[in-house]
């Protein structure tokens, strides 16, 4: 099977994730911040190592990162937590569910939401944020790069923005984190990141990082393994928004994932994927009949969502599929991002390669793909 | 050599808290705060060496101890 679906998540994984993942069931087995004895404050220590590297990656302090089981529950825990009281927010039209949908959520309750269009050019991106900020405007809340065209937003003007206006801003890096470079601070308050994408962790892991300027409220409360005598939540990071038991094999492999692309590089690792990704493009061009949904003038990350004449995304992705090309079509669970791009509903077919992608498969890929579009 | 025992508010600060002091050159470790001295559940960081220098390092880095207990000498 030849994964390109790693949009997704990616597979496979670096060894060393994998073998950190047996590392981690075999010898940090307690649970950690719970205990006095050995074997939870080794697992403890492990759980901290991860928290460290996530923490230097993103240029964060260690206890601003919290932990999560993927970047949804992430951005619930930011947006939700932002919005203490009803406000008005702004968001994109590139975004996917695990952002319009908490905000849709909060809508019911009062909150009010606009939505900016997104433009190749990124001077006219920033001024349909702006033009939309209002006196209650209380929280701004993007992807850095769409999940199903690719396309970068640009979040550090963005980021300059909010600052300038005292805006909360929350990034969904979860097609950027690994691929391009994205640092809490200067205006960028929260960041919503998946382990199992371009971090190349487990699955059921998420980061979510802070810049301690907004306290979040919690919208899941428990154990912490501190203050147990108060009934009250701590309000301390990251035990405010940590509780429960965490994640110890996937935390520990996680940071190991982001090892992985700390050593190899975000410039190495997108530069090769974007070098296939243009492979690709270059490839749908010669074989005709498709239409790739990438604009002059706009920033990827290195994703390229494509459709071809006479087939339906869900169908042609299936008959890829049966050649053992995995590939996801459809609408990549981001109705509003398709409906922004005019493939609503029936999406499109998303090519996303990943550091372990080689040329040879993207050709192999290309070679499939002629075959059923030249099918009588 | 005194020992101390700084008291955190949560594992993550402990941990957090060894880590610096421990690439400062300090000999330490990460226990449960002792019942008599937790007010509920808390780790703590004991260390070895000059108290004034590592709460200083640990302030520069955002971490204010809860307690400063004085443990004795160890004589070592």
């Amino acid at each position: 099977m030849v994964n390109f679906d790693n949009a997704a998540t990616t597979f496979p994984k670096p060894e060393t994730v994998t073998a950190a993942m047996e590392e981690a069931l075999l010898k940090y087995g307690g649970n950690p911040g719970r205990s006095g004895h050995k074997l939870s404050l080794q697992t403890a220590e492990a759980v901290y190592s991860a928290r460290k590297i996530c923490a230097d990656f993103f240029g964060a302090e260690p206890e601003n990162i919290v932990f999560t089981l993927n970047c949804t529950h992430a951005l619930n825990y930011a947006i939700k937590g932002a919005m203490r009281e009803n406000g008005h927010i702004i968001t994109s039209d590139l975004e996917h569910n695990s952002v319009i949908r908490p905000i849709n959520s909060l809508a019911k309750h009062g909150a009010e939401y606009s939505i900016a269009h997104v433009f190749p050019d990124d001077e006219k991106t920033l001024c349909s944020f702006e033009e939309l900020i209002r006196p209650d405007t209380k929280l701004i809340v993007c992807t850095a790069a769409s999940n199903v065209t690719g396309q970068r937003l640009p979040i550090e003007q963005i980021a300059e923005l909010c600052d300038r206006k005292n805006i909360c801003f929350i990034v969904d890096a979860a097609q950027g984190a690994g691929v391009i470079p994205i640092k809490i601070g200067g205006g960028i308050n929260f960041i919503c990141a998946p382990g199992h994408k371009g971090l190349y962790g487990p699955s059921g892991t998420g980061i979510l990082v802070s810049d301690g300027k907004y306290s979040l409220k919690p919208i899941i409360e428990g154990g912490t393994g501190s203050l147990s005598m108060d009934k009250e939540q701590p309000d301390f990071m990251p035990d405010a928004l940590e509780s429960g038991t965490v994640n110890t094999a996937g935390i520990y492999a996680l940071g190991k994932g982001v090892e992985f692309v700390m050593q190899t590089g975000i410039t190495e690792i997108f530069c090769h994927e974007e070098m296939l990704c243009q492979r690709f493009l270059r490839g749908l061009q010669k074989i005709g009949g498709t239409k790739a949904y990438r604009q002059r003038g706009a920033l990827y990350v290195p994703i390229v969502s494509f459709n071809a004449e006479g087939f339906s995304s869900n169908e042609l992705a299936s008959l890829l599929g049966d050649e053992s090309f995995c590939l996801r079509g459809g609408l990549h669970c981001a109705g509003t991002a398709h409906t922004a791009i005019g493939t609503a509903p029936d999406g499109t077919v998303r090519f996303a390669p990943s550091v372990f992608s080689t040329a040879k498969e993207v050709d192999d890929l290309l070679s499939c793909l002629k075959k059923i579009l030249q099918k009588p | 050599m005194a020992t101390y025992l700084l008291t955190t508010a949560s594992i993550t600060l402990a941990n957090k808290a060894c880590d610096i002091l421990k690439s400062n050159g300090y000999a330490c470790a990460v226990e449960r705060t002792p019942k008599n001295l937790a007010s509920g559940c808390g780790y703590s960081v004991r260390l070895k060496g000059n108290i004034e220098y590592a709460v200083s390092l640990l302030e520069s880095n955002g971490i204010t101890p809860k307690d400063i207990i004085s443990q004795g000498e160890d004589g070592g």
